[in-house]
């Protein structure tokens, strides 16, 4: 947990280190100004004032010294709080801004939002709420434990030794909540996932299932409520035994102390014996504290972890001086991918090489592999085996500026920026000109949307482009593609053609680069296909067949049987009622 | 949405009222925590006891009173252990009273929703309803487990000493809980003083969460255009402002809060009583054993109020979860026809009348429509997107009920016909394929869950996707998104099973084939004709060769139908719909595609 803390704070650890040092140093001071205690109310009940008035100027400087320790540490903890707030913040977006575009699931963004928003919060208020007390707490009872050995060494020795066996069972109890913490999340994210499934299958679920909709969610929320209740006799469990714990060395030393007073003859020893109950009265209260912080701890841990997740995800290797690229050309050597190791290979041995300049559609059932592939050749992973070339280097010897400059998607979510369509489409060319961005916009069909709208080129999209159908949204994206003139497109069709406007404007862009630009196209459409140069039917991740459309056509494999599908699929009518139509596939 | 508004009550009210049903258990609760958090307090009373005995007995008197000693120590740890069983007692019934409240709460949401207007869940994200269901409710967590037995605790702790310190001796009382009052003095400066920045605070807030959502989820843009300077620097610029904004809001705050907080510290509260207390010993108005009792209780006080002023952070978040949830409690749900009002359709045809419809109120999508389903015709919608075509196939469906106008099925309006009756006469086949993380044999007979195997496997084999499920690991028994893997394709198939298993007379389809490959939707296609033989059909295409035989095409243009007709009629018509038709380059395509076969 701390390490994690010290590597959120990456060069501000010294500010933290600083906290934590003025916590321990106000935590000793804390014990020693008690301490001053036994000499006080010795000699207070011995009868002997002016003794006490002299030990309480010091008790008076000390409290002094801790008040204005107290002001400091307070600021210092603040301090931690804003590095974490800022410093914090910054070094995740560096280490985010870093990862490649594979990391980028619905699943990972989710948590990167709530960790950089409300877990930096949560972190950053720790310091000054939780660890102040938490540190200061376990400080002050060492301190006394020194005082007890000078009034009565075996009071210090039970004392001594209950410290190391109560952090034993706070951190055994805290291991044995989190077991039943990891079930109880497990089970919170499958009722989670019945939650949001409740809400987008709600149509389905109400409409099949008659009166009763909610059959599955309740079942979900009923073993939630089971998981909740184990969870909660563990934690009880552990709450428990560290409070009653606590309280038996509280016990343990009251009835040391009885024993000892037994043995009391003098007056003086019976006053030693009441002054050491005052002290083990403040050993044990600041360690209820910390006992009562033990399920705060937990909760930060589970932040801090969630933290650490996102911290041990690594970037692409990168060189400092990457090497430029020589031509369009794309070339894949013996490729190898599968999303993690003992996944399923998702490409198996894959080479090719596409000529600058050439159309080459790629074509196969889903899950054959196209979209892994296309992926690759913009490094949104790296190949597990083999290498991938696009104009003559290998993308690990490439900047990531470098192989994007070299690169346009029209594939990526459409997320649009705060900001006009014109801010927007501008983003695959900053400094493009208006009549640019009016051409780039005309290509991909925005036109239409643009005379439709009041302020035309410049009206706000919204945030995440919300002011906008999705088919709209996919249309200025593909004008922030074709704007950004890259050696080299790849497309996938069959995500970007949301309507006929946006395959339209894909057909007009593929017919308009043809032969200009090396275009790869995973394609949906046939008129796509006969379109180009090569094709690459894929299937369980390999390459089965490769040609021109007229050499497979002829061939009798795949693509033929595919293209008697597609044809029949495209011959499919809807057929009137009367009369039946021969048309009709049945 | 306007009567939520009015509605929503204030922070305090949401709480009471969502806590309601367990308001008896969270009050024992507190109550036993504080009893016991009282009791656990005696063994300090105890010390002070013992002292005095000891003390006054002199040399003399000690074995008699050895007895009360012993007496009195034996009646602590009893008190103690008994406080100790109070307060764990306290707890776990707030812990059980909590998952109760979680339960019956997320129960209760969710038979709220399932009578909400379907329209209510497109306009959300499904993650709102998780983060209500699952995020505000763990939320109160903090609240019903944590804050009633904790204030408990602290209240009675700091109550009993109080009253024990005041027994003594009042006027050292007084000096003793004098440092008290001045941390709440300190503590209304403070949040004084956060009240005025508050509204600055949260406006920044607010303004990093859009800036945080904008890099998340533009980051993966930016990076593919090689421009990751540019959302970076308007995020790095956000963060650096917002802590900014943070160090200004919390600088009045620290030297306060930490004057507060160094008030209270059992240092400073001994060392006053020690001071004092030997000022009043030295005066005569109080014996020395006096002082012990303040000395062992007093510095003690700090930390329970410390831990009720740290609490109220959780009140804080927990008022607003609760005011959220109470909200969602209070979504208006479809009205469904008394029994009394309810008719049964007394045929297949379906109207619709004058019917308008928006989102919102300000943006029409559909304007004065009016149109008529024949039983056993095809009626095909098209349009460019935005045009309001699915919009008007789910008022068909009553995801909403339309604002002007009405539809009835069999002279019905669909406000008087039972939601059971109204989709048990219409089904439907949408673009969004939904799957249940169930088995496939569930996900079939969803509809009619006593169908038995056979029929199952004939709605599959009508979906051609029988073989399919045979291929699964677990076959029919396989789990969708566990060992069931299916294309996007297939899962269209397995929701036409649904559909066919169910057998409706009438069937919407919405853009069934879109975004699958080649395979898939000469299956589906197949699949669908089979299926739509002899019903009632709705099609919306966003291919016009699709439903180029339908009996009737309806095109819409902006929430209007502008034209209507047959294939034949609207391409001599020359208008929208012939425009439409040369942008598909239907017939180009065959033409390209032809000399390849």
């Amino acid at each position: 947990m701390l390490k994690t803390f010290i590597r959120l704070l990456g060069d501000d650890a010294r500010v933290f280190r600083r906290y934590l040092s003025m916590a321990i140093g106000y935590g000793l001071l804390c014990g020693l100004s008690i301490c001053t205690l036994a000499p006080v109310l010795s000699a207070l009940l011995a009868g002997d004032t002016a003794a006490a008035a002299q030990w309480l100027v010091l008790l008076v400087l000390s409290m002094a010294v801790c008040w204005a320790m107290r002001r400091r540490l307070d600021k210092a903890g603040v301090a931690v709080g804003v590095a974490v707030l800022q410093g914090g913040r910054q070094r995740i977006g560096d280490h985010v801004a870093r990862l490649p575009l594979g990391w980028f699931t619905p699943e990972n963004t989710a948590r990167l939002n709530h960790v950089v928003t409300q877990g930096m919060m949560a972190v950053a208020q720790l310091p000054a709420h939780v660890f102040t007390p938490v540190v200061s707490g376990a400080v002050t009872p060492l301190v006394l434990v020194v005082a007890l050995f000078m009034l009565h060494w075996p009071l210090a020795v039970i004392a001594l030794l209950a410290l190391p066996l109560l952090a034993w069972v706070q951190v055994y109890s805290a291991r044995l909540g989190r077991r039943a913490d990891q079930a109880y999340q497990r089970s919170a994210a499958e009722a989670s996932q019945r939650m949001v499934e409740f809400a987008q299958a709600q149509a389905v679920l109400r409409a099949f299932t008659g009166g009763n909709s909610t059959r599955f969610l309740q079942q979900a929320i009923d073993q939630q409520h089971a998981a909740a209740s184990r969870l909660i006799r563990m934690s009880a469990t552990s709450a428990v035994l560290n409070l009653w714990l606590v309280q038996a060395v509280f016990a343990a030393l009251l009835i040391a102390a009885l024993v000892w007073m037994e043995g009391a003859l003098t007056q003086a020893s019976v006053i030693a014996v009441c002054v050491a109950l005052l002290l083990v009265n403040r050993f044990i209260e600041p360690l209820l504290e910390v006992a009562g912080y033990g399920e705060t701890l937990r909760g930060a841990g589970v932040q801090l972890e969630a933290v650490a997740e996102i911290l041990a995800a690594q970037p692409l290797a990168e060189p400092v001086v990457g090497q430029a690229p020589v031509d369009a050309s794309v070339e894949l050597t013996d490729v190898h991918f599968s999303y993690g190791a003992g996944r399923p290979e998702v490409l198996q041995g894959v080479s090719l090489r596409l000529e600058p300049g050439s159309m080459t559609a790629l074509v196969g059932a889903s899950g054959s592999g196209k979209t892994t592939l296309v992926r690759l050749i913009a490094r949104f992973f790296d190949a597990s085996a083999g290498s991938v070339r696009v104009g003559g280097v290998d993308v690990r010897q490439m900047t990531a500026e470098q192989l994007a400059a070299q690169i346009s998607q029209i594939f990526q979510d459409t997320y649009l920026f705060q900001g006009s369509i014109a801010d927007n489409i501008r983003l695959g060319k900053p400094g493009a000109s208006t009549a640019q961005v009016l051409e780039a916009a005309c290509q991909a069909g925005v036109d239409e949307i643009i005379e439709r709208l009041p302020q035309g080129l410049w009206t706000p999209v919204g945030e995440g482009g919300a002011r906008l159908s999705g088919g709209e949204r996919q249309r200025i994206a593909i004008a922030r593609a074709l704007i950004k003139d890259s050696p080299i497109l790849l497309v996938d069709e069959a995500t970007a053609a949301l309507d006929a406007q946006n395959q339209a404007a894909i057909s007009q862009t593929l017919a308009h680069l043809r032969g200009k630009r090396t275009l790869i196209v995973i394609a949906h459409q046939l008129s796509t296909v006969v379109m180009a140069d090569q094709v690459l039917v894929l299937d369980q991740g390999r390459i089965v067949e490769q040609g021109t459309p007229a050499q497979l056509a002829e061939a009798q494999g795949r693509y033929a049987h595919y293209l008697a599908q597609r044809q029949a699929a495209k011959g499919w009518r809807i057929a009137a009622a009367q009369p039946v139509d021969e048309q009709g596939l049945t | 949405m306007s009567n939520q508004d009015a509605s929503l009550p204030n922070g305090r009210a949401a709480v009471s009222q969502v806590l309601h049903p367990i308001r008896g258990r969270l009050t024992l609760a507190a109550l036993l925590a504080g009893l016991g958090s009282m009791l656990a307090l005696v063994p300090l009373a105890a010390i002070a006891h013992i002292a005095n005995i000891a003390l006054g007995a002199g040399e003399s008197g000690w074995s008699q009173a050895r007895g009360e000693v012993a007496w009195a120590v034996g009646a602590s740890l009893a008190c103690l252990l008994l406080g100790l069983l109070l307060m764990s007692v306290g707890e776990a019934i707030a812990h059980l009273a909590d998952n109760h409240i979680t339960r019956h709460l997320r129960l209760a949401i969710t038979a709220r929703l399932a009578q909400v207007p379907l329209g209510w869940f497109s306009a959300r994200a499904s993650g709102e309803v998780k983060q209500a269901m699952q995020d505000d409710i763990g939320t109160l967590h903090s609240l019903t487990a944590h804050f009633y037995t904790t204030a408990g605790r602290c209240v009675g702790a700091i109550l009993i000493s109080a009253l024990y310190l005041f027994a003594i001796d009042w006027r050292m009382a007084i000096i003793a809980l004098l440092p008290f009052p001045g941390f709440f003095l300190f503590f209304a400066k403070a949040t004084k003083a956060s009240g005025a920045n508050m509204q600055d605070f949260v406006s920044r807030l607010t303004r990093i969460n859009t800036a945080v959502v904008e890099f998340v989820h533009g980051i993966p843009v930016v990076k593919a255009f090689g421009a990751t300077g540019k959302a970076h620097d308007s995020y790095r610029e956000a963060v650096d402002e917002f802590s900014a904004a943070f160090t200004a809001f919390t600088r009045p705050l620290v030297g306060t809060m930490a004057n507060a907080n160094a008030m209270i510290a059992p240092v400073a509260v001994l060392g006053v009583v020690l001071v004092f207390g030997t000022l009043l010993v030295s005066l005569g108005w109080i014996s020395a054993l006096q002082v012990l009792p303040f000395a062992i209780v007093a510095p003690g006080i700090s930390a329970p109020l410390m831990l009720l002023s740290y609490i109220t952070h959780d009140l804080n978040n927990a008022t607003g979860a609760a005011q959220r949830l109470h909200a969602l409690l209070a979504t208006p749900v479809l009205e469904q026809p008394a029994p009394e009002q309810q008719q049964l359709p007394s045929d297949g045809q379906v109207y619709v009348e004058h019917l308008s419809y928006g989102y919102d109120p300000q943006q029409p999508v559909l304007i004065d429509i009016n149109l008529r389903l024949a039983p056993g015709t095809v009626t095909a919608i098209v349009g460019a997107s935005g045009s309001g075509k699915s919009t008007l196939a789910r008022l068909l469906l009553r995801f909403f009920d339309p604002d002007q106008g009405r539809i009835t099925l069999g002279g019905v309006d669909l406000r008087h016909l039972d939601s059971r009756e109204l989709y048990r006469r219409i089904g439907f086949v949408l673009q969004e394929v939904r799957l249940i993380h169930a088995s496939i044999s569930e996900n079939i007979a969803l509809g009619r869950p006593d169908a038995s195997q056979q029929e199952i496997e004939a709605a599959a084999r009508a979906a051609n996707i029988h073989d399919c499920i045979l291929r699964l690991p677990r076959g029919y028994q396989s789990v969708f998104g566990e060992d069931a893997q299916l294309s996007g394709g297939e899962q269209q198939r397995v929701s036409i099973a649904r559909a066919v298993l169910l057998d409706p007379p009438l069937l919407v389809l919405d853009e069934a084939t879109a975004a699958v490959d080649a395979s898939s939707e000469l299956a589906i296609a197949q699949a669908l004709s089979a299926f739509a033989q002899g019903c009632t059909l709705l099609v919306i295409a966003h291919r016009l060769d699709t439903v180029m035989h339908a009996d009737q095409i309806i095109v819409l243009e902006q929430g209007r139908i502008i034209e209507q007709g047959k294939h034949a009629q609207l391409l001599a018509l020359g208008g929208r719909y012939a425009r439409l038709w040369a942008l598909g380059a239907y017939g180009q395509t065959s033409e390209q595609a032809l000399p390849t076969c």
